[in-house]
């Protein structure tokens, strides 16, 4: 099973090769010891859906892979609402159709979901995630 | 018509001297209002501003002084849960199902909480989970075989010279801080003070015959926030599930 394309793996390895571990403290609800804390991708996608909830916040964008052609569907999950509202972030800031450029940590058993670290939206704004997810290590 | 005005203006009137009793009682500061943990923490946890005049941090919680084997079997699971979770593959948690904390994991402030002075009561409420305790004061404590079992258990307090005593007991026996183990019997002892107008101590002490050799001490603290408003956090998304072969926190992910 190959769970990433080979330019998202490129960079995978580049970053996992600065040896940068990333502890966390445990959040409200659950860890995030499942995702890859010590790797960041970086995708564009569109938006294909924003739930704004709790106990966390999903998007779920589609990333097309340059290789092959294909789209991959990622969900990406954030933090509370209440974190995501001081942090900046408004309920209704995304929508499906929107371009957006994020970068995350992958879960570590391939499965196509990942942890928020960035969001930029089209208009350049970025976004962090809260503390626990911690922040963006790459640009 | 006049007359319920009148009545309404009595009613008014009499609540307002009600809270200003409540606020000002005995001439202390009133502990009502939104709070934050202290120190401050990262992005989206508070306020990230602070306070005027700092204060020492409070010092990490201590191991629980558990009675044999106890004591060691809870560090072999302590050991055994890091080690699952430095492999990316977390134990199942109360939290992932979305149970609240309970005490007295709940007054560690993971998110902010706003404590509310009304007379003969005190209210906690903590945003994350929308967790709600309840601490009546002046009135006799409720005695551990008469409370049922409940996630915030049953607290009792009164103030003491500008500190607020608290007494809980009847808490769940999964309600637990660090994993500790603890009995019907267990006893918490809470003594909050105001250190400077900004910053409020929360001296904790935990008593249980039955799986403890001594108190478990620690202290908490937290920092006004003034003007924040408790957000709504009810677990109505809970993507998270016990992976049925592996038992850890797995993410459902389609």
């Amino acid at each position: 099973m190959r769970p990433f394309p080979d330019r998202v793996l490129r960079l995978l390895l580049a970053v996992a090769a600065t040896g940068l571990v990333l502890s966390a403290p445990v959040g409200a609800h659950h860890s995030f010891a499942p995702y890859e804390s010590t790797l960041q991708v970086k995708m564009v996608g569109t938006v294909t859906a924003f739930k704004w909830a709790n106990p966390h916040v999903y998007f779920e964008i589609d990333v097309p892979d340059g290789t092959s052609g294909a789209t991959k569907h990622w969900l990406i999950e954030c933090a509370s609402t209440s974190i995501l509202n001081r942090a900046g972030w408004k309920f209704n800031m995304l929508k499906p159709g929107d371009r957006v450029t994020v970068i995350v940590s992958p879960l570590r058993n391939g499965e196509s979901a990942a942890l928020l670290k960035q969001l930029t939206l089209a208009d350049g704004k970025k976004y962090g995630n809260g503390a626990v997810a911690g922040p963006a290590t790459i640009e | 018509m006049r007359l319920g005005f009148l009545v309404l203006t009595a009613v008014v009137a009499a609540g307002a001297i009600g809270f200003a009793q409540a606020t000002r009682s005995a001439g202390r500061s009133t502990i009502t209002g939104s709070w934050e943990a202290y120190p401050i923490r990262g992005e989206g946890f508070g306020s990230g501003i602070q306070p005027k005049t700092p204060v020492t941090p409070p010092k990490p919680i201590p191991e629980p002084p558990l009675r044999q084997p106890h004591l060691d079997q809870w560090r072999a699971l302590q050991a055994h849960d890091a080690e699952l979770t430095r492999k990316g593959l977390p134990p199942a948690s109360s939290g992932m199902a979305c149970a609240p904390q309970g005490m007295p994991g709940v007054m560690q402030a993971t998110f902010p909480m706003e404590i509310l002075e009304t007379p003969g009561q005190v209210t906690i409420i903590q945003e994350a989970f929308n967790q709600v305790r309840r601490i009546f004061l002046d009135v006799p404590p409720v005695a551990p075989e008469d409370a049922d079992p409940r996630f915030f258990g049953h607290s009792t307090g009164r103030w003491e010279n500008g500190t607020l005593v608290v007494n809980t007991v009847g808490v769940k026996e999964v309600a637990r801080v660090r994993n500790a183990p603890h009995s019907a019997a267990m006893r918490i002892t809470e003594r909050l003070r105001l250190l400077n107008p900004e910053i409020l101590e929360n001296q904790i002490t935990v008593e249980d015959p039955e799986y403890l050799t001594a108190p478990w001490k620690w202290t908490w603290m937290y920092k006004r926030w003034p003007g924040y408003r408790i957000e709504e956090y009810v677990c109505e998304d809970n993507r998270y599930f016990e992976d049925p072969e592996l038992r850890y926190q797995r993410l459902k992910v389609n």
